[in-house]
């Protein structure tokens, strides 16, 4: 019993890590309406961001982890702006964008590689003493990605609910020809979507870095079919799906590792992923219009 | 000058390996509109499946742990190697084909290759796990016994001969009316519908003869190599099928062959006019893969049908909106 509560307080670990990487790539999603395959890229960017300010700059961790999420988001928005919306503005068919972004991400994961090598890097934080926490065994690092987690979705809540900017995404997200006659600047809205959408996967890469010990290149792409899983299990281009799907993924992979074989947990999120296709294949929460 | 000869063989073969593989994603994508992501796992269960069936049973002691053994003699195992691949497909295309969007098609088929991948390699009694299979026999050289040089051109011969072969059957499908319904597929699933076409049969038996294709690149590619491990199926392997196609030209089996030249000519020579970077070792490598994701991108941008295009089909009695409405690449 014991194992189990211990594997359930891993499977909040890696649930936020999951939240923070999947709710970004659903917003991106939501408003421009087609997958972006290098977002695992993306994490892999956030931990050697942050990990070089920390390493190189002696600055705190708590400004390196802002540094690299922040770089990342402007990453995003490069991304966006030189490649992705050269296609879209001329009216590109969907699969174009998804090849074009698989293509991003083997630039970007070919920048890490040869810039950072690929021998694996840890940050120091991973070595600290665990504390026990009710039934829970977790270090301080571990508590902080999951208070880090809570607090990036209650963010996300109130940008959706209560600013014009996430009012404008969901408007986009349900209909975007109707949200550019109400006046929405769905260029800006398009910008602010892939910057926070890279923010939150730097900051999921991150939170995946120290909470898996090392980190090397390709260690995000790798972890970007368990957000997929997540994305899909929530239903695609919800938010607060992807906040579920990331739950019950994170729980599964983790609660599962006490009692099968831990190297087969992304396997049994593949189960999971794929009884939902066959059952439920808009999602757990489904969005109109994008299945 | 040996080694030029050997050089210059080595390439050939795998310009005619390339050339199947992406044949095969042209039937899939080209033909029928499939986005399979995960391309190169079809060509890796190929290759492990020639390779364990051409290998003599396993030896105590070597610590190569694989199945099967079977020893079989030259075309058998190649011919496995497509079919093995080819029921991976049908089991994958029953799976994800006609669920949906072709992006979620496409994450089902990346994750399928994930899955796989994490299997090969923890199973390790399958196919010896991350270390893969080596020590592979050479296809006909327990009766030709010819040394390494010519021995890769003999096996032009060989790889040759099962490229001719496929490219007649690629090029008969592609003019035969199931070749043609595909492409009508690709271009309007409800249109095919519309005119009583079983569309996910059809897309079934693209994706099932694509994986054959794939099956048997990556068991020509295992009898050349002799050894395959892990590290050859990643998502890098799959793009750089989807950049011969692309750049290329989809749709038409020329094009395939116009990228893999250029690509391969690409992978192989590029980065020999780079300065040399001391104390990198990891940059040269990295540098090609950026040059061919960005010549994708590029190409894709500026000549989006790639360098040879699929010609329009003509239907001169009926030039109506349908044949001016010439945008082709529909999801």
């Amino acid at each position: 019993m014991t194992i189990f509560w211990l594997s359930v307080g891993f499977g909040l670990v890696t649930a936020s890590v999951l939240a923070l990487a999947s709710v970004g790539l659903s917003l991106q999603f939501g408003v421009t309406n087609y997958v972006n395959f290098a977002y695992g890229a993306f994490l892999t960017l956030g931990a050697y961001f942050a990990w070089t300010v920390l390493t190189g700059g002696h600055l705190p961790l708590g400004l390196a982890i802002v540094i690299g999420a922040l770089g990342v988001g402007v990453v995003g928005v490069l991304c966006d702006r030189i490649v992705f919306r050269s296609f879209t503005r001329s009216g590109f068919p969907l699969f174009y964008l998804l090849i074009v972004s698989f293509g991003v991400s083997l630039i970007l994961g070919n920048v890490v590689q040869g810039v950072w090598g690929p021998s694996p890097q840890f940050f120091a934080v991973v070595s600290q003493f665990p504390l026990h926490i009710g039934p829970f065994l977790l270090t301080p690092a571990q508590l902080v990605i999951i208070g880090v987690a809570i607090v990036s979705m209650v963010g996300v809540h109130l940008l959706l609910t209560r600013t014009r900017l996430g009012k404008a995404m969901r408007a986009m997200s349900d209909n975007p020809a109707l949200a550019q006659v109400s006046g929405i600047d769905i260029n800006r809205v398009t910008t602010w979507a892939w910057f926070i959408s890279g923010s939150l996967a730097g900051l999921a890469g991150i939170a995946l870095a120290i909470s898996t010990a090392s980190f090397e290149p390709g260690f995000g792409e790798n972890f970007l079919f368990t957000i997929f899983a997540a994305v899909i299990v929530g239903g695609i281009g919800q938010p607060y799906g992807a906040m579920l799907g990331a739950f019950l993924i994170g729980m599964v992979t983790e609660v599962s590792a006490a009692f099968i074989d831990p190297s087969y947990s992304t396997d049994l999120a593949f189960v999971v992923l794929i009884v939902m296709l066959l059952l439920r294949p808009q999602g757990l929460i489904p969005a109109r219009g994008k299945a | 000058m040996a080694a030029i000869v050997f050089y210059l063989a080595t390439v050939v073969n795998y310009f005619f390996i390339y050339n199947i593989l992406a044949w095969g994603l042209n039937i899939q994508f080209g033909y029928a509109g499939i986005l399979d992501f995960t391309y190169i796992t079809f060509m890796a269960v190929g290759a492990y499946v020639a390779g364990v069936t051409s290998l003599g049973p396993q030896q105590p002691g070597t610590g190569v742990v694989y199945i099967l053994g079977w020893h079989l003699p030259f075309p058998i195992p190649i011919l496995l190697g497509g079919l093995a691949a080819a029921v991976l497909g049908l089991i994958v295309g029953l799976l994800a084909i006609n669920r949906l969007r072709s992006d979620y098609l496409a994450i089902v088929t990346l994750s399928v290759g994930i899955i796989l991948y994490s299997l090969v390699g923890n199973l390790t009694g399958l196919f010896d796990g991350f270390d893969g299979l080596v020590g592979v026999p050479e296809p006909l050289n327990g009766q030709v016994h010819l040394g390494v040089n010519t021995y890769s051109i003999f096996y032009m011969a060989v790889s040759g001969a099962v490229m001719l072969l496929l490219w007649f059957f690629a090029q008969r499908l592609r003019a035969s009316p199931l070749g043609r319904t595909m492409r009508a597929i690709r271009e309007d699933v409800d249109v095919a519908e519309a005119f009583g076409k079983n569309t996910f049969r059809i897309r079934l038996s693209a994706m099932v003869i694509g994986c054959f294709y794939a099956g048997v690149g990556g068991a020509l590619l295992i009898g050349f190599v002799g050894a395959f491990s892990p590290d050859g199926w990643s998502t890098q392997e799959t793009f750089i099928i989807w950049a011969i196609l692309l750049i290329g030209g989809r749709g038409n089996n020329w094009g395939s062959v116009v990228g893999s030249f250029l690509v391969i000519a690409l992978l192989s020579e590029a980065t020999r006019y780079l300065p040399t970077i001391p104390n990198n070792a990891f940059l040269e490598p990295a540098l090609r893969n950026i040059v061919i994701g960005a010549g994708l991108i590029v190409v894709l941008r500026f000549r989006p049908q790639g360098i040879l295009p699929e010609r329009k089909a003509h239907f001169p009695e009926i030039r109506t909106a349908a044949a001016q409405a010439g945008d082709p690449g529909r999801d």
